[in-house]
């Protein structure tokens, strides 16, 4: 693992890069937002589903892709609004973000003392994170995307014996949501450079509606064929990794346009193409 | 047999997947079924909001003789509180407590169920009623998602004491966080009267420090699957029923606890110490009530009633009779009774004297023999190739299993790899030059550019040495080795602990 | 499934199935529904002349941009010709980002959402292109072999049930999750599998057409490792509005409170 830190370094260097061309290249003026829509390169590797059938493959390979290297702040996100009125919280379609959208924000075009500038932004449906990534010339990571990338540890490409991670973990799990969010710069970042994908707030994924579970998560292992076409999943692979079932179990709950206190996003980018 | 009412209520447990929300026009489209539509009959009777109560307190006896509607609006909430002195822990809970709110109702009441989550909760909760009659018992009807309410509706058929818990994934852990309760449905002609009526649930939290270990604790998966945990405890504390708040009764009257189990997972040895049960309802039945019971089971998701009358004054304890429990774990909890003493019922001590018993016989040592012999044995086998070791053609048809459950999804079944992504296997110059770097590879991972047959790749791939056995790791690359045109001698799971184990 | 070679004849042989219906359906179905093929003519008779007008594919690019930015242009035609809006109008400013052009839609209107599709003729249909008709809307996909060809059954028994001149009034809208398979021809062929009339509009889209629609409907799908979908089985009953004033869940029965839900749109 000698190469670590070079290569680590060299992942940053190209995801900053990749940031600001992408800024340059945005349709608004987000001058704002260069220093802090970083991305950092996810190399290319395998997802290993939670949840799957009988013919699907224990592990998926995962193309390297960029991701933010934090979540979209609620600076960042009035930016959006601010660019882009029909995403306010007073002019927003109810079909599109419920009744507690941005809820904690002072008002309209100002977050206030709930919604620090530098904290992630949370109440936030899946319909306005992903028009904040079109904006933004990005789209949301898919569910194998952000495993894959949340799946590394502190100093390792593997987090799961990564004891300093798995305890900050576990010790955001044990903890209610705050009223007032932390920066997200107090999220330590990970070996891919990317910040608070665990011990920050839970976030979207472009594909949530894949989560495919009942709600009676005990008769998941044979979903009923009426209720939904095709197999239903053999169950999960690594039982003990409860905090990807909190995961799953959320998504699963969640329809477009729900907005919880705990709930963010950040943005992915493929790679450009040679 | 079931009458139209309730087929219509079965339907509406039938629903489907994603039953979140009631149908509320503001909130965008529902896919909930909307509320069912009630016969006339049931929109005739009459509309209760249901009383609920925290424990150990129990609502009031049902004092109607008809069935009514009953409007149930439970809340759940993630909160911090204390699980003994200087430990907290956050408990999801069913109305703030654990456990959660008593709900009381009559057979034959048609229930309008509201569970609302709380905005503050980090996760979705459901709840599974082991009194309602159909397929999950509302779980799939009440996954509801943080900030969010769901409804949904179910006839009380049959009377009797039920455990309710939620049964969103992970379930040992939410039911380990303290969602669970009672729901009584008293039977048509009511719970015979009583003078005190209490609620008590035992259910064990398994923590991250050991019992006593100060501040905020978190959840232990491992320690829940192993089932080891750091406290049993009634009504969700150390202490919840202790001192100025155990339950009381005068000397005189006839008591009854309403005891159920949330588990997740141990079953409790229920016992009053100094009381005998006069009467025990098995399993939380109606039917055949126990006379004169110590100690009564109740198994994780079950309940029990029981009813004494207590006549000599003092303080009872009540235990899990599985005694670590109680005494290291907190799973105790008191009944003071007040009132004037009887002497011939209860003495109190009247003697005092020394006692000399026979000396414990000291263990035999032949049993320790046999343990030495059958370690000799063992490791006999494990020495043997003839026994112990595989072929080579069995390592190949083993490894090819390993291959196919993890390594092929990059490097393919064909060994081929993926141009532009994942380096070959079959004819790799990289892989078949140095054996030892194989294996580690396979163990310890590798990120960063690698040349393989003239092309450089630069992917990542994970480290296996906490996902595959030494032995596997030898068959895998026997496999592989010996796959798509590759020859080489098998590996032996030797080779691969001495790299596992090499020093950096 | 079919050799590479066998391809070509069989997309043929749907095509002329397909034209077969045409031209077989459009005597049988009488004046109310003269519309038999293809939704542009099945639109109420008020709304032909608009339709036609921004249907001209001969019109000078300047009239096309016009009518395009006319107050309600898309949500009159069912099926604006596929190259039309894109090629003619050379700046709707942020294709990407249309919160500009807002529609007069109902704040429920699932119209709201600025997605397009393609129908199994190839035409462009954008969501609210369905405004103004009852719609019944499935997602499914073409190749399923148990829940999709059940609940397109029940649909056609819905359409059976319905009085005559609100059949001639009701979109039956098939969306396909199958974004790689269930190309225009497969459509097609399906339609003549399934024998559905000009009512019936079968759509595929883009990734995230079919995504954003699902997330709006409450539809979760995930494709599996053999290219078939674990899926919801959901109906959507919507008003002229695209509202949603019915749904039903799982694969048996509802039909009577679908059917009841669909004679009360107005």
């Amino acid at each position: 693992m000698s190469t670590t830190p070079a290569f680590r370094l060299g992942a940053l260097a190209l995801g900053l890069l990749a940031g600001v061309e992408l800024c340059a290249a945005g349709i608004e003026n987000r001058e704002s937002k260069i220093e802090n829509s970083a991305m950092v390169l996810i190399p290319a590797g395998v997802y290993v589903p939670l949840q799957r059938t009988a013919k699907d493959p224990a592990q998926v390979a995962v193309a390297s892709f960029r991701l933010d290297a934090q979540p979209v702040t609620n600076a960042e996100f009035l930016a959006f609004v601010t660019a882009h009125p029909k995403w306010r919280r007073s002019q927003v379609s109810r079909l599109f973000a419920d009744s507690s959208y941005l809820e904690n924000w002072a008002s309209d075009l100002e977050p206030g003392p709930k919604a620090p500038l530098n904290a992630p932004v949370v109440r936030v449906s899946w319909f306005a994170a992903r028009a904040y990534a079109r904006a933004a010339g990005k789209r949301l990571p898919t569910t194998a995307e952000w495993e894959l990338a949340a799946g590394a540890g502190y100093t390792g490409l593997d987090g799961r014996n990564d004891e300093a991670l798995n305890r900050d973990l576990y010790a955001w799990l044990a903890r209610p949501v705050p009223a007032v969010l932390a920066d997200v710069g107090t999220a330590k970042p990970n070996f891919h450079g990317a910040r608070g994908l665990h011990g920050l707030v839970w976030e979207w994924v472009d594909d949530f509606n894949t989560a495919m579970v009942t709600g009676e998560s005990r008769g998941d292992s044979g979903l009923e064929r009426d209720l939904f076409c095709g197999s239903g999943s053999i169950g999960a692979n690594d039982t003990g990794n409860y905090a990807a079932f909190m995961r799953q179990a959320l998504r699963s709950s969640l329809k477009g346009n729900n907005t919880t206190t705990s709930l963010g996003f950040r943005c992915a980018a493929d790679l450009p193409t040679r | 047999m079931k009458n139209p009412t309730q087929y219509l209520i079965s339907a509406a447990l039938l629903c489907a997947a994603f039953l979140v929300l009631p149908a509320r026009a503001s909130e965008g489209p529902s896919d909930a079924k909307g509320p069912v539509v009630l016969p006339p009959t049931v929109l005739a009777l009459p509309v209760e909001q249901a009383i609920l109560t925290s424990p150990p307190h129990v609502p009031p006896p049902i004092k109607r003789n008809y069935s009514a509607r009953v409007i149930v609006n439970l809340e759940v909430l993630e909160v911090v509180g204390k699980l003994a002195d200087g430990v907290e822990y956050t408990f999801w809970t069913y109305g703030g407590s654990v456990p959660g709110s008593f709900i009381r109702i009559r057979e034959g009441d048609v229930v309008e169920f509201h569970l609302n989550n709380h905005p503050s909760s980090k996760l979705p909760h459901n709840i599974d009623l082991h009194a309602v009659t159909g397929p999950g018992g509302g779980a799939t009807s009440t996954f509801t998602a943080p900030g969010h309410s769901s409804q949904f509706t179910f006839q009380a058929l049959n009377p009797g004491l039920y455990v309710y818990h939620c049964a969103t994934a992970p379930v040992p852990m939410h039911i380990g966080n303290g969602m669970y309760g009672l729901i009584l449905v008293e039977p048509k002609g009511g719970m015979p009267p009583i003078d005190k009526e209490y609620y008590v649930m035992q259910g064990e939290f398994y923590t991250s420090g050991r019992y006593g270990e100060e501040g905020l604790q978190s959840f232990d998966m491992g320690k829940a699957i192993d089932e080891h945990p750091a406290y049993v405890l009634f009504n969700g504390s150390v202490g919840s029923l202790v001192g100025d708040k155990a339950i009381t009764a005068n000397v005189g009257e006839h008591v009854r606890i309403y005891f159920g189990v949330g588990g997740p997972n141990l079953t409790s040895s229920f016992h009053v110490i100094g009381e005998i049960f006069d009467r025990v309802y098995p399993e939380a039945g109606l039917s055949l009530p126990n006379a004169n019971v110590q100690t009564t089971l109740v198994p994780s998701g079950g309940a029990t009633m029981v009813e004494f009358k207590v006549d000599v004054p003092g303080t009872y304890i009540m235990v899990d009779h599985s005694l670590t429990r109680a005494f290291n774990k907190g799973a105790l909890g008191m009944l003071k009774v007040n009132g004037a003493e009887d002497r011939v019922i209860y003495s109190g001590k009247e003697i005092d004297a020394v006692y000399l018993g026979a000396q414990a016989e000291a263990g035999s040592d032949s049993a320790k023999r046999e343990a030495e012999l059958k370690q000799k044995i063992l490791a006999e086998i494990r020495s043997n190739p003839a026994i112990a070791g595989l072929t080579k053609e069995m390592q190949v048809e083993k490894g090819k299993q390993v291959y196919m459950g993890l390594c092929f999804a990059c490097h393919q079944m064909d060994g081929k790899g993926l141009p532009g992504a994942f380096p070959p296997l079959a004819g790799s110059d990289y892989m078949l030059a140095d054996r030892d770097r194989a294996i580690r590879t396979v163990l310890k991972g590798m990120t960063g550019p690698v040349t393989v047959n003239g092309v450089t790749f630069n992917s990542a791939m994970p480290p296996q040495e906490a996902v595959l056995t030494d032995a596997q790791i030898a068959d895998v690359l026997t496999y592989v080795y010996n796959s798509w045109g590759n020859t080489g001698d098998a590996f032996t799971r030797d080779q691969v602990k001495a790299i596992r184990n090499e020093q950096h | 499934m079919f050799g590479s070679d066998l391809l070509p004849i069989m997309k043929n042989a749907a095509v002329l199935i397909a034209l077969f219906l045409v031209a077989a359906s459009v005597p049988n179905v009488g004046a109310s529904l003269d519309d038999a093929r293809g939704r542009p003519q099945g639109t109420p008779l008020q709304e032909k002349a608009c339709c036609a007008a921004t249907e001209k594919p001969a019109a000078p690019k300047d009239a096309c941009c016009a009518a395009k930015s006319a107050p309600k242009p898309a949500a009159c035609c069912p099926a604006t010709p596929a190259p039309a809006p894109k090629a003619c109008c050379p700046a709707p400013a942020k294709t990407e980002n249309p919160e500009s052009e807002t529609e007069n839609y109902t704040k429920e209107s699932l119209y709201q959402l600025e997605v397009t599709f393609t129908d199994d003729t190839g035409k462009t249909v954008a969501l609210g292109d369905l405004r103004g008709r009852p719609v019944v809307l499935n997602m499914f996909f073409a190749s399923c072999g148990y829940a999709c060809p059940l609940t397109v059954t029940d649909l056609l028994a819905i359409q059976e049930r319905l009085p005559a001149a609100q059949r001639a009034q009701t979109l039956f809208v098939l969306v396909s999750f199958d974004i790689a398979r269930d190309t225009t021809e497969v459509l097609a062929k399906y339609r003549a599998q399934r024998a559905l009339d000009g009512q019936w509009v079968l759509l595929r889209g883009p990734d995230d057409s079919v995504r954003e629609l699902a997330a709006l409907l409450g539809v979760k799908y995930k494709q599996e490792a053999d290219g078939m979908f674990s899926h919801s089985n959901l109906v959507t009953i919507l008003n002229r509005e695209g509202e949603i004033v019915h749904q039903r869940q799982g694969l048996k029965g509802g039909l009577e409170e679908a059917a009841a839900a669909l004679a009360a749109v107005k």
